[in-house]
């Protein structure tokens, strides 16, 4: 992740933290500790322990919750072999489909939407006439503001009817892929649908963040790239990608977050079944989603039943710390090498020295080792 | 002051009129029941001289009630707080309709509400939890909404549709697949089935309504409605849809569709005739059928003093006045309360609810049907014994 | 990558030459491969059945092959990449739109007859006539509008200082290799995964323990909302901290300026137009929030101002209740719920634009 590899290498930036660390030359001269620093420091400090404690206390919570249903005996409980949770042997055997339906649902959503969103971002903060870009930014942004039940409702009276031709054409000519298969929907309640719907609903978020971030791209990059006879895409492609790839991950992954945890209109939209199923246009064969079966069983759950409901919400949180975990993961693997080496190569050795004092992720201990790196690559 | 009162509400706003005209205080007073003559077939009840035990609304009690639960008491709720608290100005009463039953089961086992609405009565594991916050005396299962289910359908060109429970079970467990199926045009005689097929739209939520239908199919039918009843939809393979408004748009919005919703909550959508007993009867859904259905089915059942649980038997349900699918939602609340004053306020507004005024309130105004006036007396009865 | 290092090293050889001797495709040449392509695939389609979606979608494709075609003989394969990419782009703004723009039409169409003086300032409620034992329901929203304001206000006010704060110190203060800088990281994007309903148990509990059993609140339903809001916060800001430019920083501590008033003076107002967008993207997400609400503050029909006290309605609460629990006039209730949709997406235009002509304030003249 290039700017995380930025700020480690910032052996400046740390001086309120009472490091003693050597300071590296191009960092700021040993700074005069005054009462206000210290106050804001100890603010930001707090703010960012409160943080750590609000996430144990709802993680104390989940997992206090859920330990009765995952320990009970499923079999034999008279709750929970009663309403949502009957006729399943454990809290695994019950939560397992529910994880894959989370997962689908989400990557079909993020597979149609992402890509649209960091184009709308691009076309936006580059392609649009700069006037346009404000108003068109400002229409994207309001999209965010819809709430969830509107979409879902959206959804049912204008996509569920709008996709059933597409369906049913899928279904005919597409039909020998596993995903195509089965008898397609009449009422357009797909998980096809859901996902379109989903998707919509996390292009704002996507789009308004890599918006912001291709925006923040330095023009003297994008002036270098330009003046060397780059076209405008290969412009995008060497000065402002590799600038806001961190920032465009993270947007995405806001929008995953987003996904996985949306509950309302997928519980609107899509006839679910607890399922492994891949197929995306058929009816009471869609896979369920963790979020929307907690919303559409958590009104009639009892206490124990409620207690495998939040377990599941447990589980949930689990797979989007693990998403998380593998996202950064990918981000710091192709981010540094691949970003950092090709702007050393394409920047002219003025703008390259300027870029230096510009950009941390440039420092000059950084630049080296990255040429290490690039060379062992 | 005394009035002749029937109680269901058809044909009798007149009545409805003379006791209203006496205004406020009127409805505050002890109101005396007398059973209807003109409605045989509520036989229990008629039979049965009920008097309201009703304590006069006290118009000066003050308070809050907080509760919540079974959505499919939300209109009769809005209006049973809005009529109480016009005549009781110091109460506010806030039902949280969005809870759903087991929310609000699970809430007031907690102590955050004074009482819940219920589509189904406590458990025995839940009674026995109640008297952590109730003390000893446990919790009351109090009747007080009744509807029914019915079974809305959008097939063009095709109207007043019958079914008979073995075709509705049949339908229902996928195995007839098309409107032209030879079971449901022996129900039809006569009528034009198109070979559309059919799309059977269920809760994808749970629900009291799918507890109440799926109870009634595997009871009626259990050879051919093998699943478990349940609050969750059993089989796999329909068209699930949230909330019983879902169900009826998606119904509404498709062709060849078929689903089950509270009548009350149907709106324009087209509802068929279900056949009740064995014979070939086929009822349209009317409050006055709900009743009689209810009154011919239920048994009380109690698990504490002065609990009201019903146990509905379907296959006593035969008479051609008796709509087949009888739907029934509870108020559940504490015989001790921990705070006295909450009791007299929250007994208040139950009784009001289980008068006969209340039940013709949310009649008019939630389409329900009234419960017998039998089982209001009981009510009457169960609510004395809190405080 | 492999491609992208080809292309530049063939850039400055093969490129320029080209570009200074091939010819170029005339100016509005992406208008009439498009116009030509509407109208040859139109003319198909006349022939074997008209479908809008299908005469689109062949168009689109055809346009995007020939241009492609036409500029690399014409031009080079960088210059047709450019333009391919370059409608591509156009084509996924577009396709995004439609959406966009029925959904924002949807809400606004079925939201607009219900929209009137009487519907925003009066409260909603019932009225019970003992001759006709009738209960009348009057649609109104002013009893949700404040408790929008209230719960997602207060809400804003927790998270958004916690949110900065963390930020700034995560990116300002603390180095990437401590523990603690670790864990806020790690932990922020955990919280991003929160199921919302999951948020209200949470906060409906914590208020239980403090509160006693009937522990409904606007406030508790704040505290849920800040707990959706705070990782969206602290992911955003965060990542506009970081864009500032280092040598600003660099310049302010060379002037002897200290920290405290670096950060206050210089960073926050350079990234503070990304700021507010990130905190209105975090209003938004959680305005909207239906679950977390009914789990915390409950319901009601009744008005209740007070935050810390009883169950308090909010406009997306009546607009869920209206669709899922319709009353006895469903059309009646069903209106209701889009107008409190619409004004939910009003309300949040008006923030934003509250929150935008701040930010112009306080950004640095220049910026773009």
């Amino acid at each position: 992740m290039t700017t995380n590899e930025a700020v480690r290498s910032r052996g400046n930036a740390e001086g309120a933290t009472g490091s003693r660390s050597p300071r590296g030359g191009a960092g700021p001269a040993r700074l005069k500790s005054r009462p206000a620093d210290r106050i804001f420091f100890g603010l930001s400090l707090g703010s960012a322990a409160l943080i750590v404690v609000i996430l144990a206390a709802v993680a104390t919570f989940l997992i206090v919750q859920a330990i009765p249903a995952i320990t009970a005996d499923w079999k034999t409980s008279p709750e929970l072999s009663a309403g949502p949770t009957a006729g399943y042997g454990s809290f695994w055997s019950y939560v397992a489909p529910l994880i894959w339906g989370t997962l689908w649902v989400s990557a079909i959503a993020l597979v149609i939407g992402a890509p649209i969103a960091i184009g709308i971002a691009l076309f936006i903060s580059h392609y649009a006439p700069r006037r346009l870009a404000g108003v068109l930014g400002y229409l994207i942004d309001l999209l965010a503001a819809v709430p969830s039940i509107v979409f879902g409702l959206w959804g049912i009276i204008v996509i569920r009817p709008l996709l059933l031709p597409l369906t049913d054409w899928l279904n005919q000519n597409l039909g020998w892929i596993p995903i195509f298969a089965g008898k397609p929907s009449t009422t357009g309640s797909t998980i096809l649908a859901g996902a379109v719907v989903l998707a919509v609903m996390i292009l704002p978020i996507i789009s308004s963040i890599s918006r912001e971030i291709f925006l923040q791209t330095p023009r003297l990059h994008e002036e270098a790239a330009l003046a060397l006879g780059a076209t405008k895409w290969e412009m995008i492609r060497l000065a402002v990608f590799p600038y806001a790839r961190s920032g465009v991950v993270s947007a995405t992954l806001l929008g995953l977050g987003r996904a996985l945890g949306e509950t309302m209109a997928i519980a609107l939209i899509i006839s679910p079944s607890i399922g492994f199923s891949l197929r995306i246009l058929t009816e009471g064969q869609n896979s369920q989603t963790i979020a929307a079966n907690i919303a559409l069983n958590f009104q009639v759950a009892d206490a124990l039943q409620r207690e495998a409901l939040i377990g599941t919400g447990l589980i949930l949180f689990v797979i989007s710390l693990a998403v998380n975990i593998v996202a950064r993961f990918i981000v710091s693997r192709t981010g540094k090498s691949g970003g950092t080496r090709r702007r050393v190569q394409l920047a002219p050795p003025e703008a390259a020295s300027l870029r230096v004092a510009n950009d941390p992720a440039l420092s000059p201990v950084r630049g080296t080792s990255d040429k290490a790196e690039g060379a062992s690559a | 002051m005394l009035a002749r009162r029937g109680h269901h509400p058809e044909g009798n706003t007149v009545k409805f009129k003379h006791v209203a005209t006496a205004g406020a205080v009127a409805l505050a007073a002890a109101i005396a029941l007398t059973s209807c003559a003109s409605t045989p077939s509520a036989t229990p009840a008629a039979s049965n001289k009920a008097t309201s035990a009703a304590t006069p609304l006290d118009t000066t009690l003050t308070g809050t009630i907080t509760a919540g639960g079974s959505s499919a008491q939300a209109n009769a709720q809005t209006a049973w707080s809005t009529a109480f608290h016009a005549q009781v100005a110091g109460t506010t009463i806030n039902y949280d309709k969005s809870q759903g039953s087991g929310g609000g089961v699970t809430n007031w086992l907690a102590g955050s509400y004074d009482f819940a609405g219920s589509d189904a009565a406590l458990t025995a594991a839940q009674q026995t939890s109640s008297q952590a916050n109730c003390g000893a005396g446990g919790a009351l299962d109090l009747p007080a909404y009744l509807s029914g289910v019915a079974i809305i359908y959008n097939l063009p060109g095709v109207t007043g549709l019958k079914l008979s429970s073995a075709t509705l079970a049949k339908i229902f467990t996928l195995q007839v697949k098309t409107w032209n199926d030879p079971a449901i045009a022996a129900d039809n005689p006569g009528a034009s089935l198109p070979s559309t097929a059919i799309t059977v739209v269920t809760r994808s939520d749970g629900s009291g309504t799918t507890a109440n239908f799926t109870t009634y199919l595997h009871d009626v039918q259990p050879s051919i409605f093998t699943q478990a009843a349940g609050t969750a939809w059993p089989v796999a393979g329909t068209s699930g849809q949230q909330g019983g408004s879902g169900v009826v748009n998606t119904v509404t919005a498709g062709a060849g569709t078929i689903g089950y919703a509270d009548h009350s909550s149907i709106g324009t959508a087209t509802a068929a005739d279900i056949q009740v007993g064995t014979a070939e009867t086929f009822v349209t859904y009317s409050a006055k059928g709900a009743t009689n259905a209810f009154a011919a089915a239920a048994t009380t059942t109690p698990s504490t003093k002065g609990d009201l649980t019903q146990v509905l038997d379907y296959s006593k349900i035969t008479n051609k006045d008796s709509y087949p699918i009888p739907l029934l939602s509870y108020q559940i609340l504490c015989t001790t309360f921990k705070d006295p004053a909450q009791a007299k306020v929250t007994k208040a507004y139950l009784g009001y609810i289980g008068s006969e005024i209340g039940q013709a309130i949310a009649a008019k105004n939630a389409g329900s049907a009234p419960l017998p006036a039998a089982i209001l007396a009981d009510v009457q009865k169960s609510l004395a014994l809190v405080k | 990558m492999t491609a992208t290092a080809q292309s530049n090293r063939r850039s400055p050889q093969g490129g320029m030459v080209n570009s200074l001797t091939a010819g170029r495709l005339p100016r509005f040449v992406e208008f009439y491969v498009l116009a030509g392509s509407l109208v040859v695939v139109g003319g198909a389609f006349m022939l074997l059945g008209f479908n809008l979606g299908g005469w689109i979608f062949v168009s689109v494709v055809l346009y995007l092959i020939v241009l492609a075609a036409l500029s690399t003989l014409a031009e080079n394969r960088r210059k047709a990449v450019d333009r391919i990419v370059r409608s591509v782009v156009t084509i996924a703004f577009l396709l995004a739109m439609a959406p966009l723009v029925s959904t924002l039409f949807t809400v606004a169409a079925k939201g607009i007859a219900q929209l009137n003086w009487g519907f925003i300032s009066q409260t909603g409620g019932a009225v019970f006539d003992p001759q006709t034992l009738k209960v009348t329901i009057t649609a109104g929203a002013w009893q949700a509008i404040v408790g929008t304001l209230e719960i997602t206000g207060i809400a804003t006010l927790m998270s958004v200082p916690i949110g900065i704060l963390t930020s700034i110190y995560l990116v300002e203060y603390a180095k990437p290799k401590q523990w603690m800088a670790r864990t806020v990281t790690f932990l922020v994007d955990v919280m991003t995964g929160i199921p919302s309903i999951v948020a209200g148990l949470f906060a409906f509990s914590l208020f239980t323990l403090i509160v006693g059993p009937k522990a409904f609140s606007g406030f508790s339903a704040s505290v849920a909302l800040s707990v959706l809001m705070i990782p969206i916060v602290v992911r955003s800001c965060e990542e506009m901290l970081r864009l500032v430019p280092h040598e600003l920083r660099e310049a302010s501590f060379a002037l002897g300026v200290s920290r405290f008033s670096t950060i206050i003076k210089i960073v926050l107002p350079t990234a503070i137009a990304g700021i507010v967008t990130g905190v209105m993207l975090a209003i938004a997400r959680v305005i909207g929030e239906t679950a977390p609400i009914f789990m915390a503050a409950s319901f009601t029909d009744n008005f209740n101002v007070n935050p810390f006290n009883g169950p308090m309605q909010t406009l997306p609460v009546l607009a869920y209740t209206g669709i899922k629990f319709p009353g006895q006039d469903i059309a009646a209730s069903v209106a209701s719920a889009w107008g409190a949709a619409l004004l939910l997406v009003i309300l949040v235009v008006l923030l934003n634009i509250i929150a935008r002509i701040v930010a112009r304030v306080f950004a640095p003249k220049g910026a773009r």
